[in-house]
């Protein structure tokens, strides 16, 4: 017996030692930029919240928690968070259920048009409705106070209320996708078994139709409370003036008052720690109800639902998802482009006062180009190592399971469930000088660390989806072959998951091109970012010029948009 | 026994973009008896589902009208529609559609809660039907995590619940794995036997038809080709197509000349056969592998010899020539020739058709696509 | 083209033996179809000769090359064993155009350029894929995939062909299709190939030879398939390829009967070795012909028409057996109708050694 198996031992080192020597360099590759990029950061964070000097200090965390202003913004952020969820849940099925199951016209394009709030940055969308129903200086709240002789400005956009519906109109397409396809590949018997047992079109909405969609709205939901909970770019534009605060702005004003001091990022990481921990439970509960309730709801031959015929109800439906559509996506858009036309915000809106004067002043201005320049060299090398990363840890956690590549996982997804703010934090505590004398303050390499750490993520799970579909015959056929260990990745392996490595750079390219959460704490003098660009401009007083440079960020995001899917669709997957 | 489901002149019409105008159900007449187990079988694009969801209110009619239990529930003229939850009907369907958000009891229990019936009925009423199901002790697991035969079970439960007095079956047994589906169907005729309704079955496979209905009806291309028992249907098919359809078949493309049946271009030996009276000069004969005898070459018939010897699982097929065509011979293995060797072959008794039409074959093909 | 012979091979996994001791040799030339239940350990053995995993004894040699050896510590790696396979899952890689995974293998054995294409095009020409060259497998259905799988297995002149359950993903149409072009392929090439299934039916249809394994890992039985069908070896391969009834004989006195809860007298003859009892006697459902002057009677208690037979359960005593009536039988001899008593001759019973604690249906 232990003659045969010091054999088969002998005959695995015989066989095996090149390729577990390069597995093993890919593993230890792994831990150590996990290491450098999530784990220092993190930790950074915890240890000054609680410690000063080497030593346990919990005043400070006491002192923050127990701060009148952090309180309010803690109450803030929740109230937003958990209104925006419950609008937003309600209008995305409410149109998912209109075009998944009946009869209203064109939905081919209304599907494609209420995707658009998802590409587009709701900072924008923030500072458009702002022109619009500013409480003090509002263009539509100007023209109906004249047009109905009122004394106040009718609506206030400057409030939390207004904080909800801009970010409703903005992440409800969350909710809306997961539950317009699940009600798609939903079995449509599931439905026609319920009529058949004596149900009514209505029972049966409520009593399955609803219920079986269960945890997709969950699932989106849940999207939308941990995005709303970590969301820095709304509140900032709607509420920041108003001095109505959100944990998320709330670190970026003790940051921003303290003039970047240590002090002053030491208190930002105490509030961080409340911020990380109302998200995290979030995201727990998150993780429960994905668990507990996904349903095989997608059996059987594929058979078109019956459609619910809308009758009366067919030509006002049809106008209220057309008034939704013009109301989040035009309305805003137009205005943006107005102002930015303007020779002066406050204006009235004339044909005379319109000039292209602010286009010049933005590209003659040395900080916008740079800005520009900035943004796509961020997004494109970030875009571009996370690809490789993501699916160098992708593959080791798929294919060379390692011990410990459950940790792997976890620590290349943990940056996603810390707000962008706090992230932004740990990166200035661990590179400003206090490691190894590493100091990227006021670089754009910084940003550079912070980006990979919140989209590494990304490329990571679409890389792992490919991987799990290369089955493992491809690669032995290729051994068979004649191909080396080395030979067979190379050949076979790294080409078939091109297209979602691609796929991966380009869901990390887009939201880069557009960030400002991160980078707001984390620009100095030349390294300003475009989103950082506007949100400055605007913050200076110079509304026409940022809106000038938001349509120009507008137009590049649209180009860059209409790129991707081109390049994407012609892509052939695995 | 009265007539419980009676279709006339039921048509259904489509448009499609690709492929045109299709009739899907063509004038369809049929009466279905009370109590009577009735299969609706033929190819894929036959409109035999099409049929069924009509019958059950899933799809209007462009023409003609639908009666169950003496009511009128579909009428194209009187544009008259019974929703399908008035229909009183009870039905299963292939991929179970069991509700996967309720536990068993809940499943079944739900057609009793729309109609409202008292709590201790509900639990009573829920109970038996378990109960006839070999269900019994499964109320508070989900569908999720049981085997399709027991989700199937909770369909078959669920419609029997209400104790309707028609059940559609939509193949209902064709997601299931062959061992199983055998079970399951002894289980659908003797709940039948037990509460007593009328089935309406709706399947693709032949032996599974033929195995559970008092009679059945054969479609194709949205006509329906032959309705009559199982028996009569195999034994005496109408035509070509419901002769391959219900079981393997073998054709001998002959000639008739001079009182004799000769296979077609040869006319050395005549095959030993009665010739119908109405045969031209051309015919089909048409017969089936396990019917034909194999005999040594002295005992007369007609003489040949074993061209290729397959052995199958549970019998051996012989590939036999009779004139340039080959005739496919099933037997058991104890009757075993060699490659080869010598033999005669018996055709007892087959069915006549006339020489074939291409037509039909492209019309099938094209409503395949669709 | 070689034979291939394993010699001794154990391998486990863990401490789950799923080959002990195996031998077998694969003769040049010929179709051999490796069948047994799935988990008997066929696909082990197929890893095992390709070098994807290592056996703990034993050897592997095709032709006389020695592939591996655990005593003498032989063991060429995968990609140096020149052997053909085509896997369940076709395994053509989707990115490369048909010609261009044709031409992978000679390229990775360093064949010079400028024959590379003309080798390859020969291997699509003998699967009929020419035509297709410059598609991309997703653009192919499943039985083209499958043959260009075969074309690259073909290309490099590998000693053997090894093709595990290749046909599993197919229609049933196709399968028959694929089949035939299998045994083309292989006359053309005079290719020895080694094809792995759990389908009986398919095997039965392809082999030159049958190795039928047991679900423990041991060959059965190794014979062609007149040998497996008319003379089964033992119960597992009269059980396995077909469908059996089984019945216990007992010596009773002085004469054997059959142990259906009550005993009944049997009339037919017993081979010596089972004239002692303690044997079971096996008997298709189709050999059990209704006869009224047997000796042997039968109630039936249940009958169904299901086409191309009738389907009755039988009880002799207490015991329930399965009859197929084929329809020659039924129109020249007539049915039994339920409730009857009728008798019965089994026609072409075999004998074997009973099992212990084994409940048959």
């Amino acid at each position: 017996m232990s003659g045969y198996g010091g054999v088969s031992a002998d005959l695995a080192a015989v066989e095996g030692r090149k390729h577990m020597n390069m597995d093993k360099v890919m593993t230890v590759i792994c831990f150590i930029l996990l290491l450098i990029i999530v784990v220092i950061p993190i930790f950074m964070i915890i240890y000054n919240a609680f410690f000063y000097e080497g030593k346990l200090e919990i005043k400070l965390f006491t002192e923050q928690l127990t701060e009148p202003n952090n309180l309010a913004a803690m109450w803030n952020t929740l109230k937003i968070a958990v209104f925006t969820t419950i609008f937003g849940t309600i209008m995305g099925v409410f149109y998912a259920w209109l075009l998944g199951r009946s009869d209203i016209p064109a939905k081919g394009l209304m599907r494609a048009l209420f995707n658009i709030p998802y590409m587009f940055p709701p900072f924008l969308g923030a500072m458009a409705w702002d022109m619009m129903f500013n409480g003090r200086s509002g263009y539509i709240n100007k023209l109906l106070r004249e047009l109905f002789h009122l004394k106040a400005m009718p609506i206030n956009i400057n409030s939390v209320w207004g904080i909800v519906f801009v970010e409703v109109s903005y992440y409800f397409p969350f909710v809306f996708m997961q539950v317009v396809s699940a009600l798609e590949r939903m079995d449509p018997t599931l439905e026609e078994s319920a009529r058949i047992a004596g149900a009514r079109q209505r029972q049966v909405i409520w009593k399955i139709t609803l219920p079986l969609v269960k945890p997709a709205i969950s699932a989106g939901a849940l999207l939308i409370l941990t995005t709303s909970l970590a969301h820095f770019g709304v509140p900032a534009i709607l509420g920041y003036a108003k001095r109505i605060y959100t944990l998320p702005t709330r670190i970026y004003e003790v940051i921003y008052n303290s003039g970047g001091s240590f002090d002053g990022i030491r208190q930002g990481a105490a509030i961080s720690v409340m911020l990380v921990v109302v998200v995290s439970l979030a995201l727990i509960l998150q993780n429960r109800i994905l668990a507990s309730g996904s349903y095989d709801i997608i059996k059987g031959k594929s058979m078109r639902p019956t459609l619910i015929k809308l009758r009366g109800a067919k030509i006002p439906l049809l106008l209220l998802a057309i008034l939704t559509l013009v109301m989040i996506v035009i309305v805003p858009l137009v205005m943006i482009v107005l102002i930015s036309f303007l020779k002066a915000y406050g204006l009235p809106l004339k044909l005379e006062n319109f000039t292209f004067a602010q286009y010049q002043k933005v590209f003659a201005a040395n900080g916008t180009m740079a800005s520009i320049r900035n943004s796509l060299f961020l997004s494109i090398s970030a875009g571009i190592i996370c690809m490789f990363l993501g699916t160098l840890i992708a593959y080791v956690v798929q294919k060379i399971k390692p011990r410990g590549s459950g940790v792997l996982e976890v620590l290349s997804m943990l940056p996603y469930a810390i707000p962008g703010t706090v992230l932004s934090i740990g990166v200035i505590l661990a590179w400003s000088g206090r490691i190894a004398g590493i100091n990227l303050y006021n670089t754009i390499w910084i940003i550079l660390v912070a980006y990979l750490a919140r989209y590494l993520s990304f490329s990571m799970k679409t890389s792992s989806a490919a991987l799990l579909q290369v089955h493992s015959s491809l690669e032995e056929a290729a051994r068979v072959c004649g191909a080396s260990h080395t030979e067979s990745l190379a050949d076979v392996t790294l080409p078939l998951i091109r297209p979602a490595m691609v796929s991966g750079f380009f869901l990390i390219f887009l939201p880069a091109m557009r960030e400002v959460t991160t980078s707001i704490l984390l620009y100095g003098p030349y390294t300003r970012t475009l989103g950082v660009q506007i949100y400055s401009l605007r913050d200076a007083g110079m509304i026409p010029q940022a809106a000038a440079l938001a349509t120009v960020a507008i137009g590049i995001i649209i180009i860059l948009n209409t790129i991707v899917t081109k390049i994407t669709k012609d892509k052939k997957g695995v | 026994m009265g007539d419980q489901i009676v279709l006339n002149h039921v048509t259904k019409r489509f448009t499609t973009k690709t492929l045109g105008d299709i009739v899907a159900v063509d004038d369809f007449n049929l009466s279905v008896h009370e109590g009577e187990c009735f299969s609706f079988l033929g190819p894929s694009g036959c409109g035999k589902s099409t049929t069924l969801r009509m019958i059950a209110g899933f799809e209007d009619l462009t023409e003609g009208e639908i009666e169950l239990c003496g009511r009128l529930v579909s009428s194209s003229k009187k544009n008259l529609y019974v929703p399908p939850e008035e229909r009183g009907l009870g039905m299963v369907f292939q991929a179970f559609a069991v509700w996967p958000h309720m536990n068993v009891f809940e499943n079944v229990a739900f057609p009793l809660r729309i109609q409202k019936v008292n709590k201790t009925d509900i639990v009573k009423r829920v109970n038996e039907a378990l109960h006839h199901t070999s269900l019994t002790g499964l109320e508070k697991v989900f569908p999720g995590d049981l085997s399709g035969g027991q989700q199937q079970r909770i369909a078959l439960a669920r419609a029997i619940v209400t104790n309707p007095k028609v059940m559609l079956l939509d193949e209902p047994l064709s997601n299931l794995d062959p061992k199983l589906r055998e079970t399951m169907r002894f289980e659908i005729k003797a709940l039948q036997r037990k509460f007593n309704f009328t089935i309406i079955f709706v399947t693709h496979d032949q032996s599974e038809a033929m195995a559970i209905s008092d009679r059945m009806m054969v479609c194709d291309m949205g006509r329906i080709m032959q309705i009559d028992t199982p028996e009569n249907l195999y034994n005496k098919p109408c035509n070509r197509f419901v002769h391959n359809f219900l079981g393997e078949s073998t054709f001998i493309n002959v000639v008739i000349k001079d009182g004799k049946v000769y296979p077609k271009g040869h006319t050395e030996q005549a095959l030993d056969l009665r010739i119908p009276d109405d045969a031209a000069d051309e015919m089909v004969v048409a017969t089936r592998p396990n019917e034909i005898a194999l005999t040594g070459p002295s005992v007369g018939g007609y003489k040949t010899h074993v061209e290729k010897r397959i052995f199958l699982t549970d019998r051996t097929e012989y590939l036999v020539p009779v004139g340039d065509q080959l005739l496919k011979v099933q037997t058991p293995h104890r009757v075993a020739f060699a490659q080869g060797e010598a033999c005669s072959v018996h055709l007892v008794d087959p069915m006549w058709y006339p020489a074939d039409d291409e037509a039909a074959d492209k019309e099938r093909a094209r409503r395949q696509l669709f | 083209m070689a034979n291939v012979k394993f010699n001794d091979i154990t391998f486990r996994y863990g401490s789950n033996t799923v080959l002990e001791h195996f031998s077998l040799d694969v003769e040049n030339g010929k179709i051999v179809c490796l069948v047994g239940p799935s988990g008997c350990g066929k696909t082990t053995l197929v890893r095992a000769l390709l070098g994807l995993i290592k056996p703990e004894t034993g050897s592997i040699s095709v032709g006389d090359r020695v592939l591996f050896d655990a005593a003498r510590r032989i063991n060429v790696p995968a990609e140096k064993r020149n052997i053909g396979i085509v896997f369940q899952d076709y395994a053509v890689w989707p990115h490369l155009t048909v010609l261009e995974n044709v031409c992978y293998p000679l390229k990775k054995q360093r064949v010079p350029k400028d024959v590379i294409k003309p080798r390859a095009m020969r291997a699509l020409e003998q699967v009929h894929m020419t035509e297709y060259a410059n598609h991309l497998p997703n653009q192919l259905s499943g039985g083209q995939q499958q043959r260009v799988a075969i074309a690259r297995a073909l290309v490099v002149d590998s000693d053997v062909l090894v093709m595990d359950e290749p046909i599993t993903n197919l229609d049933a149409k196709l399968r028959e299709e694929m089949l035939l072009e299998i045994r083309m392929i292989q006359k053309r090439l005079n290719a020895t190939i080694l094809y792995i299934t759990h389908d009986q039916q398919s095997a039965l249809q392809l082999c030159d030879k049958m190795a039928i394994m047991q679900q423990d890992g041991t060959l059965c039985q190794y014979g062609s398939d007149e040998e497996i069908i008319l003379k089964p070896a033992n119960r597992f391969t009269f059980e396995f390829i077909g469908v059996s009834n089984f019945i216990p004989l007992v010596k009773d006195g002085d004469g054997l009967k059959l142990d259906c809860g009550e005993k009944i007298p049997y009339p037919g003859e017993v081979p010596p070795e089972a004239a002692g009892g303690g044997y079971e006697l096996g008997v298709r459902p189709n050999d059990i012909v209704f006869d009224s002057d047997s000796p042997l009677k039968a109630r039936v208690d249940s009958r169904v028409f299901l086409g191309s037979e009738y389907n009755y359960f039988l009880s002799i005593g207490q015991k329930q057996i399965r009859v197929q009536q084929s329809m020659l039988d039924a129109r020249t001899k007539g049915v039994a109708k339920e409730g009857e008593t009728v008798g019965v001759c089994l026609l072409n019973a075999r004998f074997y050694p009973a099992q212990k604690g084994a409940e048959t249906t």
